[in-house]
C-alpha cells in the first residue's frame, strides 16, 4: 500500500505529458478534420531546438528563454508544414486520406533531418542543476521538472478553454469546426485560422517534446511514441474535445500506471489498447463528446 | 476502358524502367573484369555489414561500421585479398531480428556476398540466421553475446565471448562477494538481456539467493517510474538494471535517482562499456559492478586501433571492448579469404578452426559451438569510471588502481 502516493504521482506525470500531447492533436484534428501524424514529430522539434541552444551552441541563455524559443520554433515549423504541404493540398480538396499520408511523409523526413543534425542517439536536456530538486509529498517523490510538467498541462488547459470561450479568434476556430464551408461563407478567412491552430497545436507538441526532454531524454524518433499516447487519450476522452482530451490523457495515465500494479511492467502498453479497445467498443464517442 | 488502357500503359513504363534499371546496375560489377582482361584476379570482394545503424543501437552501430570501414581500408591499401578489393556493404539491422532478416535477405539474395560481419545486437543475428543459413553465407559477429547463439548454427560465429560467463561472474560476485541474497531486475524484453537473466537468475539462486524478481519492458518505453516503484517497495540488496541499450539505461538511471532511490546497482556490459552515460550517472552508479570482456592497454595492435581511429574519426573509439572484437573479426575474415577463397560454407567451417589468432583482442580462438573461448572479467565503476574489481584485502597491498583491465 506505501507504493500509493508514488503510483499516484506517476500517473500524473504521465497524465500531464500524454495531455499537452491530446491538446495540440485534438485543436489540430477538430479543425482540420485529419489524423495529423507529424503531430508527435513537432514535440522533437521543439526539444532539439532547445538542445541545440543549450548544449551544442553554448548560448549564454536563461534556460526558461531557451525553452520559449523552442516552444516558438516547434509552432512555426507545424505552421510551415501547413502553409508549405497541407494548404496546398486543402486547397486541391484533397481527401483527409491524402493529407494523413502527407503528414507520414512530412514525419519521415523532419526524423531524418533530425537524425542527421544531432545523430539518432538519446540524448538528454537535463543540465545538472535546474529542475533536478526532488521533493518528498505524503510519501511520494517529485523532481522540480515533474512538478512543472503538471503546472504546464493545467496552464495550456485553462488557456485553450480562455481563448476559445473568450475571443474573437476562439469563437472563428469554433466555427471552422463545426462548419468550414458555412465559416468561409460568412467571411472567416478559414486557411488563416487553420494556419494559426497549427502553429497553436505544434507549440504545445513543442513544450511537450522540451518537458519530455527534461524528464526523460530525447530522440529524433520519439514523436510517433508519444502521439501514439497522445491519439489514445483523444480517443478515450473524445476526439476533438479540449476538457475531454485533458480528461482522456490522466485516465490513461492512471489506468497504465495502476495497471502494472500487481502485474509485470511488460503489460504496461498493451493495458493502453485494451482500454481504447474497450472504449472503441463501448464508448466510441469517448468521455465527453464533443 | 480509358483507365485499363492507362494501367496498362504504366504498368509497361514500370517493366521498362525496372528492366533497365537492372541492366544498368546490375551489370556494374562485371565492368571491372571487362576492363582489365589481364589474367589478375582483380575481381572486389564484397563483404556484407550488419549492425544497428539507426534508434537506440546506433551509439554502438555507428563506431561499429567506422572501425570496419577503418579496418577494410587499411586491408585494400595493403593490396586487399590476393589482390582483390574488399568492397563493404552497409545495411542497418535496427537492433532487431525484423530488420535483421531484411538486412541479410538484401545482403545474400541481392548483393551476393559470402561472409557478413554482424549482427551486433543478440537478436540481429538470431534473425539472420535463418537467411544466411538458406543462402549459405558466413556470419561472423564481433558483439552478439547471448548465450543461445552457442551452437546455432554452422554458419554462425562469433568474436565476442558468450554471455553465459557474464551473467556467472556477476551472479558470483553478488552473492559470493557482496552477500547480496535479494537482487531484483529490471529488463528489456529482448535477446541479449534476457540471456544475461538467465545465466544471472540461475547462478545466482543456485549459489543461495532468492529468486530474482524482475520488470520487464518492451524497447519503444521511456517511463520507468511505476515498475521502478514496485522493486523500490520490495527493499533489494540490490538493482540489476539489464537493457539492450545504454541509452535506455541512462534513462533508468536518471529515473531511479529522482524517486531519490539509491540501490547497490549491477549493469550489463553493454552499458558499463559506455563511457559517457557512466560518466553522467557516475554519482548513482558509484560502486555498480559489472562484468566486461577486458581489454588489454599493452596490446599494440589495440594501441594502434585506438589511435588509428582517433586520427581518422577525431574523437576516441567508444566501447573498445567491442571495437577490438570487431577490428579482428574483419581481419579474421580477410584470413579466411585467404585460406578458403570467397565461399559461404567454407569460410564457416574455417572460423570454427581459428586458434590462438592474435588480435587487437587478445588470442582468439573460436570452438566447435561458433562461441569465442573466454569470458567476462569482473568490474567496479568508480568516480565515472570502469575499474577493475580489486578484492578489498588486495588493494591495501595494491600500489596503484588503473582502469586497466588484464585478459584473461
Amino acid at each position: 500500500m506505501d507504493i500509493v502516493p508514488q503510483l499516484v504521482v506517476n500517473s500524473v506525470i504521465a497524465g500531464s505529458l500524454y495531455a499537452l500531447i491530446t491538446l495540440g492533436f485534438n485543436l489540430i484534428y477538430g479543425t482540420t478534420k485529419f489524423f495529423n501524424l507529424a503531430h508527435g514529430v513537432f514535440a522533437a522539434c521543439g526539444a532539439y531546438t532547445v538542445f541545440w541552444l543549450v548544449k551544442i551552441a553554448n548560448l549564454p541563455l536563461n534556460l526558461f528563454v531557451a525553452c520559449a524559443i523552442g516552444v516558438i520554433c516547434a509552432g512555426f515549423l507545424g505552421w510551415m508544414l501547413d502553409v508549405l504541404v497541407f494548404l496546398p493540398l486543402r486547397k486541391r480538396k484533397a481527401s483527409s486520406m491524402v493529407l494523413m499520408v502527407a503528414s507520414l511523409g512530412a514525419v519521415t523526413a523532419i526524423q531524418a533531418v533530425l537524425a542527421i543534425l544531432f545523430t539518432s542517439q538519446f540524448q538528454t536536456l537535463e543540465t545538472g542543476g535546474a529542475g533536478s530538486y526532488a521533493y518528498d509529498v505524503l510519501g511520494a517523490i517529485i523532481t522540480e521538472t515533474q512538478i512543472i510538467i503538471i503546472v504546464s498541462s493545467v496552464c495550456v488547459v485553462a488557456m485553450l478553454g480562455y481563448i476559445a470561450r473568450y475571443t474573437t479568434f476562439g469563437k472563428a476556430v469554433e466555427a471552422v469546426r463545426d462548419d468550414e464551408e458555412i465559416a468561409r461563407m460568412v467571411g472567416i478567412n478559414t486557411n488563416r485560422i487553420i494556419s494559426k491552430v497549427f502553429f497553436i497545436g505544434s507549440a504545445i507538441a513543442g513544450l511537450a517534446g522540451i518537458l519530455i526532454g527534461f524528464d526523460t531524454g530525447i530522440e529524433p524518433i520519439m514523436g510517433m511514441n508519444i502521439l501514439l499516447k497522445g491519439t489514445i487519450a483523444a480517443i478515450i476522452g473524445g476526439v476533438g474535445s479540449l476538457y475531454g482530451g485533458f480528461l482522456g490523457a490522466f485516465v490513461l495515465g492512471f489506468v497504465e500506471n495502476f495497471g502494472i500494479w500487481k502485474i509485470s511492467g511488460e503489460w504496461k502498453d498493451a493495458i493502453a489498447f485494451i482500454v481504447l479497445i474497450i472504449f472503441l467498443l463501448v464508448r466510441p464517442q469517448g468521455i465527453i463528446k464533443r | 476502358m480509358n483507365t485499363t488502357f492507362k494501367a496498362i500503359i504504366w504498368v509497361v513504363v514500370l517493366g521498362v524502367v525496372a528492366w533497365a534499371g537492372y541492366a544498368l546496375l546490375g551489370s556494374q560489377p562485371a565492368t571491372p573484369v571487362e576492363e582489365a582482361p589481364v589474367a589478375v584476379p582483380a575481381e572486389p570482394i564484397k563483404i556484407g555489414f550488419m549492425g544497428p545503424l539507426s534508434g537506440d543501437g546506433a551509439t554502438y552501430g555507428e563506431p561499429f561500421r567506422n572501425i570496419v570501414e577503418l579496418a577494410i581500408a587499411e586491408i585494400n591499401a595493403a593490396g586487399g585479398v590476393n589482390g582483390a578489393q574488399l568492397i563493404p556493404i552497409y545495411e542497418d539491422a535496427k537492433c532487431n531480428g525484423k530488420d535483421a532478416t531484411a538486412a541479410a535477405q538484401k545482403l545474400t539474395n541481392i548483393d551476393g556476398v559470402k561472409v557478413i560481419i554482424g549482427g551486433f545486437c543478440s537478436s540481429e543475428s538470431i534473425g539472420a540466421i535463418p537467411v544466411i543459413e538458406a543462402a549459405q553465407v558466413a556470419l561472423l559477429s564481433p558483439g552478439s553475446s547471448t548465450p543461445d547463439l552457442t551452437g546455432k548454427s554452422r554458419f554462425f560465429s562469433r568474436t565476442y565471448p558468450s554471455d553465459a560467463t557474464q551473467g556467472k561472474v556477476l551472479a558470483d560476485a553478488a552473492f559470493t562477494i557482496k552477500k547480496w541474497k535479494n537482487v531484483v531486475m529490471i529488463q528489456e524484453q529482448i535477446d541479449y538481456p534476457l540471456g544475461i537473466y538467465n545465466a544471472f537468475s540461475s547462478s545466482f539462486e543456485q549459489l543461495g539467493g532468492k529468486k530474482v524478481v524482475k520488470e520487464e519492458f518492451p524497447s519503444t518505453t521511456t517511463d520507468f517510474r511505476s515498475m521502478l516503484t514496485k522493486l523500490k517497495a520490495m527493499k533489494p540488496d540490490a538493482l540489476f538494471i539489464n537493457t539492450q541499450t545504454s541509452a535506455a539505461a541512462g534513462r533508468i538511471l536518471k529515473q531511479v535517482k529522482d524517486l531519490k532511490w539509491k540501490p547497490a546497482i549491477i549493469v550489463n556490459d553493454g552499458t558499463a562499456g559506455d563511457m559517457q552515460i557512466i560518466s553522467e550517472h557516475k554519482v548513482t552508479l558509484e560502486g555498480a559492478l559489472s562484468a566486461e570482456f577486458g581489454t588489454d592497454p599493452n596490446n599494440t595492435k589495440l594501441q594502434n586501433l585506438l589511435s588509428l581511429y582517433k586520427a581518422k574519426y577525431g574523437t576516441d573509439m567508444p566501447y573498445p571492448s567491442y571495437g577490438q572484437t570487431e577490428y579482428d573479426a574483419v581481419y579474421v575474415i580477410r584470413d579466411a579469404l585467404l585460406a578458403v577463397g570467397n565461399d559461404g560454407a567454407k569460410i564457416a567451417d574455417w572460423l570454427k578452426t581459428v586458434a590462438n589468432w592474435e588480435g587487437a583482442s587478445g588470442s582468439i580462438t573460436i570452438g566447435a559451438d561458433g562461441d569465442r573461448v573466454g569470458g567476462h572479467v569482473l568490474k567496479v565503476i568508480k568516480d565515472g569510471k570502469a575499474e577493475l574489481y580489486v578484492a578489498p584485502e588486495a588493494m591495501k597491498t595494491a600500489t596503484t588502481t588503473t582502469a586497466t583491465t588484464t585478459k584473461q
